[in-house]
């Protein structure tokens, strides 16, 4: 039953209704730099911060992707060993012979077909998304291995390595692009129906299938889309290495998961958006890059990064009880 | 009790079609030291795997135990190293694989974290710590272990019978004590549970700590195979140990699951692994093919419970993704 | 001493009360929930609890639990005072609610859900044996038939009602309150279950009924209380507690006519149906050869027990649910089978459970007004969605009137609203409902009934399932009647509860009444216990 007094409530910007997890961020963000730039006098440097951004951006696509799938209520444990199939498709696509434009058109059309597998398993057959994308984590890694057999692939045109190592203007190649599908995927999750409805589905999906919504094909397009982002990053994440293994890939998708949590999506689904992802992404990056100038091995980071994932989850929920309580 | 014996029947259709197979193929499979053999190698994931099936049936997951393993398995060989008994050291790590189910339990019960998120962090900072505190070291374990994993009694090699009484002790726990009933409470119906007295956390967190338990007892079985530990050991044992409970019948909503059918699954998951070496398919294919086979086991789990035959491409068979088939 | 009753009827009291709840305070911030109510019962009676949404029942169940500590007032249990500081502490004392969303534990046993948390223990070991033997001899005391070995979720709805009444005597229940026990049950059952209540009176038990079926309460309760607004403001014996008294209690005023209908002839055919049929899982028919038509400006209402079909003959018009052969047409064209098809092409379906099926509570009034009418595969277009929203707040009188407002904070009448006008929305010919008052107040609902009206004036066809057989009977044009799957006949304006319960029940077509299925086809059905009482309709 609403009374007065709630719909005043409704009405009135009380201070819960701020983007606390946005805030949050930016001051974490703030701290993070103080505290990096003490540790190391390298950090603060233009091209330090940009060379930050290049491994940054290629874990940003497993976010973008990620976040879509975790706002639907899912997950998806795959997409680190999509990265090492993909990039394993390339290298055996180019050693073949293959037209690199073509080697990567494929690669794309392998991870989408990855991520289509993933979305088909779990709309049409109903299984957990976090069983399916476990399984096929290995299902995927082992395709790798079994069809690299545990070789490397180096042979690559010279230009393929722009992508991963080079420029456009002062800024690296992968930050642009990854503004570039950030964008996209924004206006995409705000403007488009099928966002909407990817909203739906992580709040109430039994609704949402009997208001008629194409429920099955949002799922699906979702898994798909992560399937892709994972190759475009396998691809961009081998031209920098100059080389492609199976093992590439292991573990990302900790980091990616990692970013979207801290940006504030709900792990449970049915908020969250872009802007906080990309702030989350910024925010390991800065860790990740101001402990290494500090020569601090990537296991210790590692330790950080796992910590502050559970600080993340923490504070949301905190924060989204605060929220619950103070509404009608 | 009903029991739906159907997965154990599965199970052991497919491994007669599966002998059925190696008799064809590599007659040399079928020898008396061979299953031993099997056994052995699936000791240390079948314990686990008892554990497992405690925090899947109540409807949460750990993929830190990877991590736990070689975390107990360091301690437990340099305290060996430093002289402590073999019987204390064990202990220890026991209490140590306790100790971070405690954390993980505390984490999923109390501040309501999922548990996927919770084991993935853990599982980072463990291995992160592990790799910090032995600097890459491989841990070397005394002769003292290898002697204990090698012997036998009436015949039968240590570890089988080992895993024999944990398969027991864990079998009573899960079915006859009040504890073990109240994990399929908690899985079936939380809310249900709660309204009758239940403590959600306090049962999440004994079952974490159950889990951890679990890991130090094989631990043991560990320890005595190898004589060093790396510590990056244990890279992808919680998916083995995940695969041979899910394989084995248990629920991934919570609710139902039982100690045999987990080591079923565990063996099933032993003789695929022997069996594609025996046929000379390449060991780098054997995670494939067991994230296949729990695709393939919850697959037809799924399209069962939804009480249609496999109509996979017909177009308008619908499911609500998510949703609990009640 | 025994509080005053505010009562219609003064009772003399010849035995001391089992309970008694005098007095009884509650505030929430500063709402007065509880106003000085006072409830007594016996043992070995049925003293029932009316009243509508809101009115304060559950708020007066869950201080009886132990769920909340009155502000005033106190509970006497056999005339001595007691304080509950916890649902555990009123169960000790033996008092069980059983509640309509079933508390068990659907993939365990029958005797383990009866014994879950206190099975009896030897020596560590769970002592099976003895479980199975306490179990036994409770149930035969009952006289229920309870499979303990077989798996809880693999029975229907109404064992498990049962198994939660066998749960809480075995926890020695002298008090049972019961809430809306039979809101989910069919017609069978539900009887099965009045017996079961009344073989518990005699064995002792003290029981609080609490149903918005009026007509049961009338059945069943030696006594009956009307709460309002928080305050005992009926009391009376149950020969005496007609259902207009009831009602005029309740609302507080004479609630006019609460089926309005403004009857006018109808236009061509909308909707037909020809032969559809679905087979179950064991061969059995879910639905049988139904064939009917329903026409422009027309409500058909369809009636029958829980069971017969009808939500999953809804789901198959609407394409939730596959159906293996028949036609559906709208209009002469032939229905796509699957509800996004059959929204464009103008059917619409009010579901059953409004909070999981109909509505995404996080979502705004508006979101979920705009939801089946999207451009899948396009862009949003938040004017005409700003449009649309005001359109139908202001149409159906959606309170409070804020299109941004989170939709899980509203009442469950207006949430029902938000939902049949996101439906209208559509622009749909032809709208199928599942207990479209269901959980709604009387108020809220004579709203809804009026709301219905006005569409089938613009020319709309209704397919109205309800199990409120005063309701369908008010409401419809024509009736029909389902029983397993098929429809056992047809029915015209005027006829009685009767007609259409001995319909439902035996799937005989009366000679004298034109039906759509030969009547030598179906079997005829179980004999009902108490069948040959009258009235006898819920």
């Amino acid at each position: 039953m609403t009374s007065l007094s709630s719909i005043s409530k409704a009405r009135r910007r009380s201070l819960a209704d701020l983007p606390w997890p946005d805030l949050v961020l930016i001051v974490a963000l703030i701290v993070a730099f103080a505290v990096m730039s003490r540790l190391s006098p390298a950090f603060l440097t233009i091209s330090n911060l940009l060379e930050v951004t290049r491994f940054s951006a290629e874990i940003g696509f497993l976010a973008l992707g990620m976040t879509l799938v975790i706002i639907t209520g899912g997950i998806d444990l795959s997409v680190g060993s999509t990265l090492g199939l993909c990039g394993i498709v390339l290298g055996l696509a180019t050693t073949a012979g293959l037209n690199i434009v073509l080697a990567c058109i494929l690669t794309l059309a392998v991870g989408v077909l990855c991520g289509f597998f993933n979305g088909f398993v779990i709309a049409r057959i109903g299984i957990p998304p976090l069983i399916v994308t476990l399984a096929t984590l290995a299902v995927f890694r082992g395709l790798a291995l079994g069809f690299s057999q545990a070789k490397s692939f180096g042979d690559y045109p010279q230009a393929f390595f722009a992508l991963g190592q080079g420029y456009v203007g002062p800024f690296p190649v992968q930050l642009v692009l990854l503004i570039g599908v950030a964008l996209a995927v924004g206006i995409f999750l705000s403007r488009h129906t099928y966002g909407r409805l990817i909203y739906a589905l992580g709040n109430n999906a039994v609704a949402a299938r009997f208001a008629g919504a194409p429920v099955q094909s949002a799922l699906i397009l979702v898994y798909s889309l992560s399937g892709f982002l994972a190759a475009l990053a396998g691809i961009i994440y081998t031209s920098r290495l100059s080389s492609a293994r199976a093992d590439a890939g292991t573990g990302f998708e900790l980091d990616a998961i990692t970013a979207v949590v801290l940006g504030g999506t709900a792990i449970m689904g049915g908020s969250g958006g872009v802007i906080g992802t990309l702030l989350g992404l910024l925010l390991i990056g800065v860790i990740r890059n101001g402990l290494t100038l500090a020569f601090i091995p990537i296991e210790q980071q590692s330790i950080i990064i796992g910590a502050a994932l559970l600080v993340a989850v923490l504070l949301n929920g905190f924060l989204k009880t605060l929220r619950s309580r103070r509404r009608v | 009790m009903f029991t739906d014996r159907s997965r154990e029947r599965a199970i052991l259709i497919f491994l007669v079609l599966l002998t059925g197979v190696l008799a064809v193929f590599a007659p040399s499979f079928f020898t008396a030291k061979n299953a031993s053999d099997i056994l052995v190698n699936i000791t240390v994931v079948t314990i686990a795997a008892v554990g497992m099936t405690a925090v899947i049936l109540t409807g949460q997951i750990d993929i830190s135990i990877g991590a736990q393993l070689a975390a107990c398995s360091t301690a437990v060989g340099l305290m060996a190293k430093a002289g402590v008994p073999l019987e204390l050291a064990f202990l220890a790590g026991m209490g140590l694989g306790m100790a971070f189910g405690f954390i993980n339990g505390v984490l999923v019960a109390y501040a309501k974290i999922p548990a996927i998120v919770v084991t993935l962090a853990t599982l980072t900072i463990l291995r992160a710590v592990m790799l910090t505190t032995t600097g890459g070291a491989w841990t070397v374990l005394p002769p003292s272990f290898r002697e204990l994993g090698g012997g036998s009694v009436l015949g039968l090699p240590n570890p089988i019978l080992y895993l024999t009484l944990i398969l027991l002790a864990g079998n009573f726990i899960l079915s006859h004590t009040r504890w073990g009933r109240s994990l399929y409470a908690v899985g079936s119906n939380p809310a249900a549970a709660r309204l009758a007295g239940l403590s959600l956390e306090r049962t999440l967190l004994s079952t974490f700590v159950f889990q951890g338990l679990m890991v130090g007892l094989a631990t043991v079985a560990f320890t005595t195979r190898f004589t060093t530990i790396e510590p990056a050991a244990g890279q992808g044992f919680e998916f083995a140990v995940i695969t041979a409970v899910v394989l084995g019948g248990t629920n991934v909503f919570g609710g139902s699951g039982t100690v045999l059918g987990t080591f079923l699954g565990a063996l099933l998951v032993g003789v695929i692994a022997t069996a594609l070496t025996f046929l000379r398919i390449s060991a780098y294919w054997v995670d494939a093919v067991q994230g296949s086979f729990i695709l393939l086991a919850v697959g037809l789990d799924a399209l069962r419970r939804q009480g249609r035959p496999l109509r996979l491409f017909r177009s308008r068979v619908k499911r609500i993704p998510g949703e609990v088939a009640a | 001493m025994n509080a005053p009753l505010s009562s219609d009827v003064s009772l003399p009291l010849p035995l001391p009360p089992l309970l008694a709840l005098e007095s009884i305070e509650k505030r929430f911030g500063g709402v007065r929930a509880l106003k000085g109510v006072s409830f007594d019962l016996r043992a070995g009676e049925v003293h029932a609890l009316v009243g509508e949404n809101g009115a304060g029942k559950s708020t007066l169940m869950k201080v009886l639990s132990g769920a909340h500590r009155p502000d005033g007032g106190r509970i006497l249990l056999e005339g001595r005072e007691v304080n509950f500081g916890s649902p555990r502490q009123s169960q000790a004392v033996g008092i069980g609610i059983i509640y309509q969303e079933t508390s068990l534990y659907p993939d365990l046993s029958v005797l383990e859900n009866l014994f879950m948390g206190r099975q009896p223990v030897r020596w560590g070991r769970i002592d099976w044996t003895r479980m199975e033997r306490e179990a036994t001899a409770l149930l035969e005391r009952l006289e229920l038939d309870l499979p303990l070995r077989s798996r809880l979720g693999d029975l229907g709805k109404a064992r498990g009602q049962l198994v939660e009444i066998a749960k809480a005597l075995l926890q020695d229940a002298r008090i049972l309150i019961l809430d809306e026990p039979t809101a989910a049950l069919s017609v069978k059952d539900a009887d099965a279950l009045l017996e079961t209540v009344r073989g518990l009176k005699a064995n002792g038990v003290g029981l609080i009924y609490i149903s918005h079926r009026l007509e049961e309460v009338t059945l069943i309760s030696d006594r009956v209380t009307v709460l309002r607004d928080g305050e005992a403001v009926g009391h009376t014996i149950g020969a005496e507690a007609t259902q207009d008294w009831m009602i005029a209690r309740m609302v507080g005023r004479e609630v006019g006519s609460l089926y309005p209908r403004y009857l006018r002839p109808v236009g061509k055919p909308l909707l037909e149906v020809r032969g559809l049929s679905r087979s179950g899982l064991l061969g059995t028919g879910v639905l049988e050869d139904v064939s009917f038509t329903v026409h422009e400006g027309e409500i058909v209402g369809l009636a029958g027990l829980v069971g017969s079909g009808r939500t999953e003959l809804a789901r198959a018009l609407f394409g939730i649910d596959p159906f293996d052969s028949g036609t559906v047409t709208l209009e002469g064209k032939p229905v796509r089978r699957d509800p996004r098809g059959a929204v464009e092409q103008g059917l619409a379906l009010l579901p059953e459970d409004r909070g999981r099926q109909g509505l995404v509570l996080p979502f705004s009034i508006r979101q979920n007004l705009s939801l089946p009418s999207l451009n899948f595969g396009g862009w949003l277009r938040p004017s005409q969605e700003d449009a649309l929203s005001k359109e139908f707040i202001e149409k159906l009188d959606i309170r409070p009137a804020l299109p941004g407002l989170l939709a899980s904070a509203l009442s469950g009448g207006n949430q029902q609203k938000i939902v049949i006008g996101k439906w209208l929305a559509t622009r749909p010919k032809l709208l199928i409902l599942d207990e479209p008052t269901q959980g709604v107040d009387v108020g809220a609902k004579a709203e809804i009934h009026r709301t219905i009206d006005a569409l089938v004036q613009e020319g709309l066809g209704i397919l109205m399932i309800s199990s409120e057989l005063l309701e369908i009977l008010g409401m419809a044009d024509r009736i029909l009647v389902m029983h397993r799957g098929r429809v056992a006949g047809e029915l015209p304006r005027g006829s009685s509860q009767e007609d259409v319960m001995r319909l439902a029940t035996l799937g005989r077509v009366p000679d004298e009444l034109v039906g759509s299925s030969s009547p030598d086809s179906i079997p005829p059905g179980p004999n009902l216990p108490g069948s040959g009482e009258v009235n006898h309709v819920h």
